[in-house]
């Protein structure tokens, strides 16, 4: 029972919050602008989930995601392998990884918008990149640190470079790489919705935001920063779940 | 053996110096339109008009005010609120759901809501930097601060120490570090998504430099932007890893 | 468990393998371009089926020097012969227990042990029952799903135990196998092991800060002294095995193990 009620007391304050933006919101005609009420928020939320417009928007970002976030991982741990394995890829490919590395995300989009366009090619590129950096760069942490002494039964057993590559180095390195996706996921989704924020074509929620900031329709941009926040929250529970069973093996005190 | 170090310290040039190469190479050969590919003693010439006409810097200074600004407002109260989280369990009893929850907001969602609230003028920018700003120090504020270990407090108490000498000579450099940390993160994060916000909805500042750019195809300056976006960024992050190191000798990493 | 003659396994197999002869051995490392001697002058001969023990102070190489034998150092001079062919690299033919168990975290008992036998062309029945055998060898059925970190240190190292004996090599390398382990554990995996010794037979040499544990299971014991490591004096245990730890000839060995250890 007072394990309800100390979790409970975290919910003062938001309801609170949620008490003085309703409140706001009927005082007069700027409030009701500035603080949508709740009321609003409810009916906008009925009618996009009826007109399909949430949905598709949502899907189309999460679809976005995926892609990137597939493409992201597979070509980061790809080169976070090499880059950890062979001195002389380190050497030559580590430096321009470094110094591209320094370029903020957000400062390519304009460049690829340039490149290759407005379309899902660019975005799907902008999102891939960001899930890029973190994976190659948790990639080679966790196969760069690998335990002396585990390789050093590799070598008693008499293993083979790929059966070393399968049972040693890669289940030690997975540790690692799991917490590179779980950066990657959510560089991925925020910069998905950037990038729909920027090249304003094609379905997205943050198309669906900037189509409400042109029409002044604040109850829609609630519902989507919401959906964004909610989304965001689920995906990396969801994967934390997963990692969590996969490296069960671990002994987590 | 000194010129084989000085040898081998040189290839680490050979990639970023091929890339330069390359890039060069290809865009004399015109392979590709001027437009989309310019020779980098052009993007170098570009650089040059600009910083002599005293249009880069301005630029420069509009982003850089807006970020010193925002970061001081959110850093500072990120760090008082992270203080008191820690130090205070009803503080984090009512407010910590509610903080978590925000956080996961990504700031870029939040640009559309805040150009409607508060229009694209200089409160709004500094607002969603000020945003960025402040959960990253608050959380490592209040990590640092709870990392304190239990037996600092006993010895003080053993040695009798008052509260200010206490607070001043074992508390602070004690917490300093993952405080410090938050500042580096919470810093980089910030010039990143003021320059995003900049390219979205300004009328001043390097994001809009960027932008208005782009759109006039002139992707020399695009180039110039998005190269000193990332020198910037860099700068910001190195110096603040420099001053960490400095200060964190003690620490054994 | 019956007795066994003290030279029995010498006649009763001929050309038994598993005859190590180490000759002039050296080692140094190189820091900062100056050598730090490890190893210096070692000359050893090891029958097929015996079991050495090595003791000697911390510093004195011993573990280096089953590093070589294993063949996870190269780069040594002077002999390391194994039936007459040179050590160069690791081999099935040689087996090493290492002291901290080093067992996979992320396999299963089971698939730690049969993991030996990766590259063994056996088909897969035969694999696991060999691997069935072996877990029954160390005491460890049921276990077989566990993982390392829900065994005791104890039970790990006997899981590490199994899987280097599981591919019969020649010389089995015990790097101060139950160092690792509290008192109680010791005693008990020291009587394991006769156990399973006696049951194997293989060459064995084992590596001990305990003098107890080399002279309870030994039937040669060497010490070793420090910088340079090299060999100082050789003690022969001429006792059948089982042994009785509280023996006095047996703590007649101690005392001067414990001489020539610490006195000078």
């Amino acid at each position: 029972m007072s394990r309800l009620y100390a979790n409970s007391r975290g919910l003062l304050l938001p309801l609170l919050l949620i008490g003085a933006w309703e409140y706001l919101s009927r005082q007069g005609a700027a409030g009701a602008y500035a603080f949508v009420p709740l009321s609003a928020i409810g009916s906008a939320l009925i009618e996009l989930l009826v007109n399909g417009e949430l949905l598709v928007n949502l899907l189309a970002s999460l679809a976005r995601t995926s892609t990137g976030l597939a493409l992201g991982i597979f070509f980061g741990v790809l080169l976070g392998v090499l880059m950890a394995l062979s001195a002389v890829a380190n050497r030559l490919i580590g430096p321009l990884f470094h110094s591209i590395r320094q370029v903020p995300m957000l400062g390519w989009i304009p460049l690829i918008a340039m490149w290759f366009g407005n379309g899902e090619f660019s975005k799907v590129l902008i999102v891939s990149l960001a899930a890029f950096y973190p994976m190659v760069l948790n990639t080679y942490q966790g196969f760069s640190h690998i335990e002396q002494r585990y390789r050093e039964v590799g070598q008693v057993l008499v293993l083979s470079r790929w059966q070393r590559f399968r049972h040693v180095l890669l289940p030690a390195a997975l540790p690692s790489i799991a917490t590179g996706v779980l950066h990657a996921l959510a560089f991925a989704w925020v910069t998905a919705v950037g990038s729909e924020l920027f090249l304003s074509s094609g379905a997205g929620l943050g198309n669906l935001m900037m189509n409400a900031e042109a029409g002044s329709r604040m109850e829609v941009i609630v519902l989507s920063v919401l959906c964004i926040g909610l989304c965001g929250y689920l995906m990396t529970l969801l994967f934390t779940l997963l990692s969590r069973h996969l490296l069960r093996w671990r002994n987590t005190r | 053996m000194r010129t084989q170090r000085l040898l081998s310290s040189l290839t680490w040039l050979i990639s970023p110096t091929a890339l330069l190469l390359i890039w060069a190479v290809v865009a004399e050969a015109g392979i590709f339109p001027r437009n989309l590919l310019v020779p980098p003693t052009q993007v170098w010439r570009t650089f040059e008009d600009l910083s002599a006409s005293g249009e880069l810097l301005e630029h420069l200074l509009n982003s850089l005010s807006r970020l010193g600004l925002g970061f001081a407002i959110g850093s500072l109260s990120g760090l008082a609120f992270g203080v008191f989280m820690a130090l205070s369990k009803n503080v984090e009893i009512y407010c910590s759901p509610l903080f978590h929850t925000l956080r996961q907001i990504p700031s870029i969602a939040l640009i559309p809501m805040f150009v409607l609230l508060f229009g694209i003028d200089e409160t709004f920018k500094i607002i969603i930097v000020a945003k960025t700003a402040f959960f990253p120090v608050a959380l490592a504020a209040s990590e640092g601060v709870k990392g304190i270990p239990r037996s600092y407090f006993e010895v003080a108490d053993v040695y009798r120490l008052r509260w200010p000498t206490f607070v001043r000579e074992i508390a602070l450099p004690a917490a300093a570090p993952p405080i410090i940390t938050g500042f580096r993160i919470s810093l980089t994060r910030a010039w990143v998504v003021l320059v995003a916000t900049e390219l979205l909805a300004a009328d001043s500042g390097l994001g809009q430099m960027i932008e208005m750019s782009r759109q006039m195809l002139r992707i020399d300056v695009v180039m110039v932007g998005v190269v000193v976006t990332g020198v910037i960024g860099f700068v910001l992050d190195f110096s603040f890893r420099q001053l960490e190191q400095r200060m964190f000798r003690w620490q054994t990493r | 468990m019956n007795a066994i003659a003290q030279h029995a396994p010498l006649h009763s197999t001929p050309l038994q393998s598993g005859a190590l002869h180490i000759r002039g051995l050296s080692k140094a490392y190189r820091i900062e371009s100056h050598p730090l001697p490890v190893l210096h002058n070692i000359n050893l001969d090891v029958r097929p089926g015996e079991f050495v023990s090595i003791v000697g102070a911390s510093g004195c190489g011993k573990s280096t020097l089953l590093r070589l034998i294993v063949g996870l150092e190269a780069d040594y001079e002077g002999d390391i012969l194994l039936d007459g062919k040179r050590v160069v690299a690791t081999s099935l033919e040689r087996g090493i227990v290492f002291q901290d168990h080093r067992l996979f975290p992320w396999m299963t008992l089971s698939q730690n042990i049969a993991l030996a036998l990766k590259n063994h062309p056996l088909s897969a029945a035969e694999k696991n029952r060999l691997v069935a055998e072996h877990i029954a060898l160390v005491n460890l059925e049921g276990f077989e799903n566990a993982y390392p970190h829900q065994l005791s240190g104890g039970m790990a190292q006997r899981a590490a135990i199994a899987r280097a004996l599981i591919n019969k090599p020649k010389v089995l390398l015990l790097d101060e196998p139950l160092g690792a382990l509290d008192a109680l554990t010791r005693v008990r995996l020291q009587h394991e092991l006769q156990r399973i010794w006696v049951q194997q037979r293989c060459t064995v040499i084992m590596v001990t800060h305990d003098i107890e544990e080399a002279l309870y299971l030994g039937d040669r014991v060497i010490v070793m002294d420090a910088h340079p490591g090299r060999i100082k004096h050789e003690i022969n245990v001429d006792l059948p095995h089982p042994r009785d730890r509280s023996s006095s000839v047996l703590q007649g060995y101690k005392e001067q193990l414990l001489e020539e250890l610490v006195g000078h």
